[in-house]
């Protein structure tokens, strides 16, 4: 296999940034057009249907019998994609406004920050180990050479994303700032506060895969909680993904506690004042936070690119038929599946439990999460040392 | 190109170094305190690439977690909510201003004392280790993390303990300071 000379191997990085980038462009809108359907199929209601090809041809045929045999026609469950491209449309091209109080710069920077801080932490996540796929011969000056499933496999990459999960804060906090205006600074010190304290239990959960794994590799990490545990290793994940999935919400601001954009106390929280494109960035940055959170307790908690969650596979594969051994084998697509069933997981929270209280999401995470998540990080440590 | 992306690369330490200076040059500059934390958060951002140009990956990522997450959130906060008029601000900066050229200078000349022999001397023909025989059998390079976690836990433990005993002080007195108004 050719080594690539450094500005082969940028360029490889360069490609590997842009399927990133594809990949989250692909399901960020296919979330929000998820999360319109079945949070409607959850409520009893076909979600957005209005947007759609017209009561014509056969699938409007289709349609109008099933409704007369008194079923919801499957065709409604693909109704209204056309609206997400009018979506992207109205974000793109609507009116600018800027407060004429506001602080323009900061005003200007904040979506920027936090949508940056959201897509930066794919950096560390490898997508599978080792090679994802080799470019074939003909292809002009880089045939040959293989592309790895993560962009930047660091030796530190846990710490990687921690640290930059934590710089998104500062786009939601100066945002509520420099709109000048009641709300959102309400909102922006609410989610500030908020996401700080989640911030402990996340990482006091996260440690428990370190403990386990010995090492801080998102890679290496995934490969060992998948395949190289003991039976005892299943404890202390099954505790820690819930932990950490809770966090996960808190730190996304999504519903149970999603005090920053609490409509009936706050209006819209910390972009109230932002409007077109800005507000965009907002928006596209909480899915993708949504993502990375799916991303991360797939790969440390879920098996990563192989198929069975919580440490099973390295019990399973041994006794793995020959006719299986794909089974036992990590494939992107395992993962890509895992994040996707994560997000809808998102959309059904939603969609059963109601939003806390202020003081009481405050309580959760200091007085139940964070005593929980050094419970599991001691049976980590016990497992660790009797166990492994 | 080949060429100028290796430039690039062996120079990486200095463009970081020089983006922190910049930032923390618009960060004094700066006449809005917020805009001041910016700066600030952009100097420690720099800082941490700094750390990374010199494969201290580690360091790097401590220092984005600790004060680009951390601390300077916790600036931002007070700042925000510390309320200056246009007019204020200015006299207290003008009231400084004077202080501050008398404080910058100490610095300056401490500064120059403690690394004269850095800048001026010759350069030491080995990498300092101070107990080499922890450090077997660990490629510093690329285990970092192993490294520095094996001197604090291994090596330096108690001095470590008693730092974290000092921070807890500072936390117990924070607790007292805020308690004696409510009695």
């Amino acid at each position: 296999m050719p080594t690539p000379t450094l500005t082969q191997s940028i360029v490889i990085t360069l490609i590997q940034c842009l399927l990133v980038v594809i990949f989250v462009f692909v399901v960020v809108p296919l979330t929000v057009f998820a999360e319109r359907k079945v949070l409607g199929y959850l409520q009893q209601r076909l979600g957005s249907t209005r947007i759609a090809s017209g009561h014509v041809g056969l699938s409007g045929y289709l349609n109008k019998s099933m409704w007369k045999w008194g079923r919801i026609p499957v065709i409604s469950y693909w109704r209204g994609i056309p609206g997400l491209l009018a979506d992207v449309l109205k974000l793109i091209l609507k009116e600018d406004v800027i407060p004429a109080k506001a602080d323009k710069f900061v005003f200007f920077i904040a979506p920027a920050l936090s949508m940056v801080a959201a897509v930066v932490v794919f950096a560390a996540v490898s997508f599978v180990p080792g090679v994802f796929f080799t470019f074939p011969k003909w292809f002009p000056y880089l045939g040959g050479l293989p592309v790895s499933g993560g962009i930047a496999d660091i030796n530190v990459g846990l710490l990687w994303i921690l640290g930059v999960a934590s710089v998104g804060v500062y786009g939601i906090v100066l945002a509520g700032w420099a709109s000048n205006s009641k709300y959102p600074l309400l909102g922006g010190l609410r989610s500030a506060a908020q996401m700080v304290s989640y911030e402990v239990p996340l990482a006091i959960s996260l440690l428990a895969p370190v403990v386990l794994s010995g090492s801080l590799n998102f890679g290496e990490m995934a490969a060992r909680m998948a395949t190289g545990l003991p039976f005892w290793g299943l404890v202390p994940q099954i505790l820690g993904f819930l932990i950490y999935l809770t966090c996960g919400f808190a730190e996304t601001n999504r519903l149970p506690f999603d005090m920053p954009e609490a409509e009936n106390e706050l209006v819209a929280g910390f972009h109230t004042e932002y409007s077109g494109m800005k507000f965009g960035f907002f928006y596209l940055a909480e899915y993708i936070n949504m993502t990375v959170v799916a991303a991360l307790a797939s790969g440390f908690f879920l098996g990563g690119p192989w198929l069975l969650p919580f440490g099973l596979q390295g019990l399973v594969n041994p006794f793995l038929p020959a006719f299986l051994s794909w089974f036992g084998e990590p494939h992107a697509i395992f993962f890509v599946a895992k994040i996707i069933f994560l997000l809808f997981t998102y959309i059904w929270v939603r969609g059963t439990i109601p939003r806390y209280r202020y003081d009481q999401v405050m309580s959760v995470a200091w007085k139940y999460l964070i005593p929980m998540a050094l419970f599991n990080l001691l049976v980590a440590a016990a497992v660790r040392c009797f166990a492994v | 190109m080949e060429h100028f992306i290796q430039m690039i690369g062996r120079n990486m330490f200095a463009i970081f170094g020089a983006m922190a200076l910049g930032g923390a040059a618009f960060m004094v500059a700066s006449r809005t305190a917020v805009h001041s934390v910016l700066g600030f958060l952009f100097a420690m951002l720099c800082i941490a690439g700094c750390f990374l140009s010199l494969e201290a990956e580690f360091l790097g990522m401590a220092q984005i977690l600790v004060y680009a997450g951390g601390i300077v959130v916790l600036f931002l906060f007070v700042v925000m909510l510390v309320e200056m008029s246009k007019k204020k601000e200015k006299e207290v900066f003008q009231l400084q201003s004077r202080y501050a050229i008398v404080a910058v200078l100490l610095g300056a000349a401490a500064f120059l004392g403690v690394f004269r022999k850095v800048l001026f001397g010759a350069a030491s023909p080995e990498a300092l280790v101070l107990r080499p025989e922890l450090a077997q059998g660990l490629n510093v390079a690329s285990q970092n993390a192993q490294a520095v976690s094996r001197g604090l836990f291994a090596d330096y433990l108690l001095p470590f303990e008693i730092l974290s005993v000092i921070l807890l002080v500072a936390l117990v007195g924070a607790v007292v300071l805020a308690k004696t108004e409510r009695v």
